[in-house]
Order: C-alpha cells, then structure tokens, then sequence
C-alpha cells in the first residue's frame, strides 16, 4: 500500500513538475502575444522594427545587404529593419519550423522556384492587395522573373536577384588556333568545331580544352537552348521531358561527351571541383559557358586573360539563344507581425537605387530591368565588367526560368539520374528520356 | 504510517508528512530528483516527437498547411510507387554489409597490434584515434581532396605503386567504396575500446596456453577473440545502427547533396531528408524513418538472437 502511494505522489512530483516547465512554456508564449499588440499599435509614431532574415553572411556580400537596410532605415523612421544572417544550409529549414511555431521573420530570401510550392503550403503571403494599390511596382521587373512568382495568378514574393548562362572565350587561344579572336561560336556545330580545334593534346594527356561539355552547364540547359523549353509545359500542366528536340539535344551532347570520355572529363572536373580555381581562369579552357558572376573570378584570378562574351550557341541558324537562370525572392513569411512594414521595405529593395547597388557592389545580375541597365554603365565597373553585365542583361530577354511544378516538386531528382545514366552509357538518349517522362508522370498521378 | 490514515491528505497533513518522511522515502525522491532532467528530457524531447512522428505517418502532413488522417497511404506509397527508395535500401545495406565487418575487423586488428607492448605504443595510440575526435563536414571536404582522381593524394599514391586509381566521387561504381574507404580511416573509436577490453585478458591465460604449446594464432583466436566478443558484439550492434542511420556523408560529398552521380549515393535517410525538407512531404518522411525503425529493430533483435551462440561471457555458465 505505501509503496503504491509512494509511487502515486512520485508521478504527480514529475507531472507537476512538467507542469511547471510547460507553465513557463506558456508565460513565454502570453508575453510574446501581448509584445505584438504593443508593436503593432506602433503605426502612430512609434518605430516598427522587423526582422529580416537572408544568407549572405560572406565578405563580400554582408556589408553589402547591410548597406541597403542602413539606407533605408537612415531614408525613413517609422520601420528599424533588422539583418538576421542564416547559413546557406539552415536558413530554409529554420523559415520552416519558425512558420510552423508561428513566430516567422517579417521578410525573408528565398529560391524563386518554389515560391508557387510555398503559396501553396501556406508559408508565405499573397502580395495581392499590395499589389493592386501600386501595379506599376510589377514593371520593375524582368517578367519572367516576376511570373515565377505567381501562385493561382497572385504574386507571392518579389524577385531579387538572378542569372544567366552564356558564353565566354579567351580572344587569345582563338588567335594562336588560327581563329577569328573576334568571332565566337555561334552554332553548336561551331563550337565543337573550334573547341576541338582548341584542344592542345601531350601525348594521351590533354594539357588544354577547347570547350567542355559537362563544366559550368549540363545537358538540361542544353535541352533548353535547343527549342526555348523546360521539362514543364506550364499551360498544358505536363511534363514534356522526351520531346524530339530534347532527345536530339541530349544525342549531341553525348556525342561530344563521348569525344573526350568519362575519364578525361571526371578527372578534368574533379581538379577543378573547388571554387576558387577555374580551369577557365587557369587557362586550361578555351570556351566556358557560364554565369555572369563568373566574371568576378576572371577580375580577381585571371587579369591578363583577354575575354569575349557571347550568348549561348544556338543549336541551328537561327533556332534561338535560349539560356537558363534561377534566382532569389524576397518574401513574407505566413504569419509574420508586421506584413505591411515589410512590404514598404520590400518595395525599397526592389527598387532601382538598392537592386544597382547591389547589382555593381556584388557583381549579381539584379530583377530590376532599369537597375540592371544603370549598372551595366556604372562608372564603378571597368570596361570588361560593363560588358559582362551589359551581355548579361540582353541575355536575360532569352533567359527561361523553371518554377518547380506543383504536381512534382521533386521530378529534378527523378530526371537527373536518367541524365546521369545516359552519360555512363547505360541508356541511350531516347530510353532515358522516356524512363524521366514516364517516372515524372507517374509521380504528378501519385501526388493528385 | 501517518500517510495512510487519509488518502486525499490535505495540504497541511503533506506538510506534516513532510516533516517525519522516511529515510527510504526521501531517498527515492531523492532518486528521483535526480533521474527528472533525464525524464523531462526523453518526454518532451524524445517520446513526444516520436509520438507525433508515428501519428504523422499516417497524415499528409506538411509542416505548414495540411495535416489530414489518410491511413495507411503513405505505407502503400512507398511499397507501390516510389522508385527510389528500392534504390536507397539497396545503397544503404550494401554500405551497411561492408563497412560494418571492415571496420569491425579492422579495429581489432589494429587494437591487438597496439596491445603487443612495443614502444610507442601510447604515441600510436594517439595518432590512430585522432581521426575519431575531428568530425564531420570538414573532415568529408578534406576527403573529397584526397579522393580527387587525377590530383589526390590517394590515386597519387596508388600511382606510384603502379596502380591506376578509380575517380571515386565521380564514379557510381567506386561512390560507396571510397565512402567505406573513408570511414576505415576513423576506426579509431572502436580501437579504444578493444585496447581497453584487451588489456582486461588475464595474463594466466595466455600463461597456462603456453604451456600447453598453444601459437601465438591459437592464443588470438582461442582466448583473446573469444575474451573479447562482449565488446566486438557491443561495437557490432551499435555500429549497425549508425550505418543504417548514414546521411551527412552523401550529403556533403556529393553535388548539391542529391545523392549522385547516378543515384549511387542516395542512402535511405538523404531520400527520407529530400523528402521532408525538400519537397516538404514530411507524413511521407516519418512514414519512412518507422519504416527504417522497423529495420533496425528487426536486424538487432536477430543480432541479440544469435548473440548467445558466439558471445562469450567470463564466468558464464554455459549448459
């Protein structure tokens, strides 16, 4: 009997103590709530700050983002912004459980491809009723970064930054090759043409290549080049994965690969795996395609390399120059305290002044169309530096984003894995194609 | 006792009782006072989350919009239309069957060299364990150098003994390979505690051994295996576990963590982690972390089944 009782006021030992700790729990959660009202009655003269979380924590970007919040809240004195660096690696997962528990950031950075997936899981606002009082606002931006942001016709986020692939030759190796240094290639024939012609070979060992197919891009920007399409027909809602041009895309693409082989390739990939060297920069490249902020390693690693830029190699005479980007949104949370503070802070980093600011001090391709041009002009960038970013904002005209479908949020990880089997040998360009196709189809049927 | 004259005490009876608690009463609070942190923590840290993964599991829940009742449709998916995870079983056990035995094996083997009393013994020591204290991201970053195929230091060493090596990362066939490879290198925690288990051998044994003319491989595998297998079943059975848990390995080391080239890296949790945190599919995630739970249970139930026909206690009565 008293061992009975013992354990009985045990139990309730711990389950008051439990009680106590969730109690406190509990006291947290009331002082946070009635921390909200106080803050939100602050539109009469009191100052607002939000809470701003983004994951340039680097060198060269920090100050940077800094610098623009500095701005705005020296500009004004109603809304105190509040930079909160996230590693690349948390950040999102962090926006995540903090949505979840209700205590979200005011705005936060986030991937432009999924901004419809996240409207659609409830974790960031509609922008709509924004929107409607200012709609010259969405002219600001390149509209194929502003519809990625569309979720059922709303905007969910605005575009921040983006990129752009395309084509850079050093005018050098062209000229000793016997090459025009001023012409670059401007078919694929062409480039496997030169690029081959590029090759300095020593033995069985390649000491330089001309282009490599398979560094910078794969053949899924290629896929694109060819007929201006993604792996997603947006206004038939399907996956049009193993259409005919992608399945002769990939043939060439292999067809080249083959030229050199898995071996030259891995080996040559894998030396220059790490950020900071560039076999480009290294001079061991002739012809990379890449991104345009590819260009700040050739302005800080690569000095007497004399370079041209081009847009991407169309895959016949006048089939087109399509390219491939992605980017960054700034959005606000669901749940978040102060949405309308966060939109006026929004629209300031949108706008021109701040998108040139960074789009000069970070050498970042910006969405903001009249931000990009100034930049491209800027007196603060060197001749070859304007004429990257000049090429760069022309490209973006021809620049397809690919929003992640909301019927298969994950096909990347299906497709690629064909793609990858295809360069191994172990299907041929249609099998896989048709294998990606028939998989994708068979998960947007499983997430209906 | 004064306790038992009124169940529903008073506040003022439990003020009194208070005052003349027994010894071994206020012993056990006293127990459990100190087993509360350890309690609290595994309800609210463990049990709770664990609770609500097992309800999860049968909701389509997504973190942030929808956590609705759908039996057992997250089960069926995985069993009917999700490729994938045949394809991360597979990776898992063939990284779980080979690295398992390696480094078991591996770290007896360098313990009983260790133990033989040569001098230097203490600096070995340290060196082989090291490995084991650095941990993680920057130990895989580093790896992922040395693994380079044309400029590692590995294949450069396989060079110059006139072997041509593999490109490891970047070939689906040596992926996992150079992963076990890799994890050989930090054996050293599982080295400490055979050197410890060793030392414990009693001298006599190997004494009365020798006198009966035993070699030194008969003394091995006569008395120091079978003197140690408590510990080689205690490493066994957790390092199975850890194995089967293999995630951050494949996450770093391969490009943008999506378990290539190939699908030769993607392990059953990075499939469970894209799952959740990718595509935020999370009912579907817990679903098949319960699944792996049911793995592992299965695999170290039959572990501490066989255990009895190899595992030898000192002092056991065996019939």
């Amino acid at each position: 009997m008293s061992s009975l009782k013992k354990s009985i006021s045990m139990l309730l030992l711990l389950v008051l103590s439990l009680g106590t700790i969730l109690a406190g729990c509990g006291g947290g959660d009331e002082a946070g709530s009635e921390g909200k009202t106080d803050t939100a009655s602050g539109s009469d003269g009191e100052v607002v700050e939000i809470d701003f979380w983004t994951f340039w924590g680097s060198e060269t970007r920090r100050p940077i983002i800094e610098k623009i919040i500095e701005d705005f809240n020296s500009s004004q004195d109603r809304i105190k912004v509040k930079h909160t660096y996230l590693p690349w690696g948390d950040i999102w997962t962090k926006n995540l459980a903090s949505i979840a528990a209700g205590n979200p950031a005011d705005l936060i950075i986030n991937d432009i491809n999924a901004v419809a997936h996240r409207a659609q899981n409830n974790q960031n606002t509609n922008l709509s009723k924004y929107l409607e009082q200012e709609p010259e606002i969405k002219d600001r931006f390149f509209p194929e970064l502003y519809n990625a942001t569309l979720y059922e016709g709303d905007p969910y986020a605005l575009p921040f930054n983006t990129d752009t692939r395309f084509l850079f030759w050093n005018k050098d190796m062209f000229e000793k090759a016997g090459l025009d240094p001023e012409t670059p290639p401007t078919t694929w024939a062409e480039l496997e043409e030169m690029g081959k012609k590029l090759d300095v070979k020593n033995g069985d060992k390649y000491e330089r290549i001309g282009y490599l197919p398979n560094y910078g891009i794969s053949s899924d920007v290629w896929m694109i080049n060819a007929d201006g399409k993604g792996y997603w027909d947006f206004e038939a809602n399907k996956p049009v994965i193993n259409d005919e041009k992608n399945v002769e895309a990939l043939t060439w693409f292999k067809n080249y690969y083959d030229y050199y082989g898995d071996k030259v390739i891995n080996s040559f990939k894998a030396e220059f795996g790490e950020q900071t060297a560039d076999p480009f920069v290294a001079e061991k490249l002739a012809i990379t395609t890449d991104n345009a902020n590819f260009y700040t390693k050739l302005r800080d690693y690569g000095e007497d390399i004399n370079f041209g830029v081009a847009p991407l190699p169309a895959m016949e005479e006048g089939s087109g120059n399509a390219s491939w980007g992605g980017g960054f949104v700034a959005e606000i949370p669901k749940g978040a305290k102060h949405p309308d503070e966060a939109w006026e802070f929004l629209k300031y980093l949108t706008d021109v002044q701040a998108q040139e600011y960074w789009a000069v001090q970070g050498f970042d391709i910006v969405a903001n169309i009249e931000a990009g041009e100034k930049a491209s002009q800027s007196s603060e960038l060197s001749e070859d530096g304007q004429k990257v970013f000049a090429q760069a904002v022309e490209n973006m005209n021809q620049t397809l984003i690919t929003p992640t479908p909301l019927e298969a949020p994950d096909y990347i990880n299906i497709i690629n894995p064909e793609l990858e089997a295809v360069l191994l040998g172990d299907k041929t360009p249609q099998e896989a194609l048709d294998a990606a196709q028939k998989a994708v189809e068979d998960l947007v049927e499983s997430n209906k | 006792m004064q306790l038992n004259t009124d169940a529903s005490s008073s506040l003022e009876k439990s003020k009194k009782t208070k005052r003349v608690m027994s010894l071994e009463k206020k012993e056990s609070l006293q127990g459990y006072l100190f087993i509360a942190p350890w309690i609290i923590g595994f309800l609210v840290f463990m049990a709770g989350p664990l609770l609500f993964s097992l309800y999860g599991s049968f909701t389509n829940y997504n973190i942030t919009s929808k956590m609705d009742f759908i039996g057992i449709e997250n089960y069926i998916k995985m069993f009917t239309n999700d490729p994938l995870i045949w394809i991360s079983l597979k990776n898992t056990l063939y990284y779980v069957a080979l690295s398992v035995p390696l480094t078991t094996a591996g770290a007896v083997l360098l313990s009983v060299l260790l133990n033989q009393g040569v001098r230097g013994t203490r600096i070995f020591r340290t060196i082989y364990y090291l490995p084991a204290v650095l941990s993680g991201v920057g130990v895989y970053l580093l790896w992922m150098q040395l693994l380079s195929p044309s400029s590692g230091l590995v294949n450069t060493l396989l060079g110059w003994v006139g072997i041509e090596g593999p490109a490891w990362l970047s070939d689906p066939a040596w992926t996992k390979p150079a992963l076990i490879f890799m994890k050989l290198w930090s054996l050293g925690g599982g080295m400490l505690l055979y050197l410890a288990s060793l030392q414990g051998v009693s001298q006599s044994l190997y004494e009365a051994a020798e006198i009966d003319g035993a070699n030194s491989f008969r003394k091995f595998w006569h008395i120091t295996v079978p003197m140690i297998t408590p510990v080689i079943f205690f490493d066994l059975v957790t390092s199975f576990i850890g194995a089967f848990q293999i995630f951050q390995e494949a996450y770093v080391m391969s490009d943008s963590g999506d378990g290539g080239p190939a699908n030769s890296l993607v392990f059953f949790n990075l499939h469970m982690w894209n799952k959740a945190f990718e595509v935020f599919d999370m009912g579907y995630a817990m679903a098949m972390s319960w699944f792996l739970f049911i793995i592992i249970l299965v695999l170290t139930v039959f572990n501490l089944v066989l255990a009895p026909r190899w595992v030898h206690y000192e002092g056991e009565d065996k019939k």
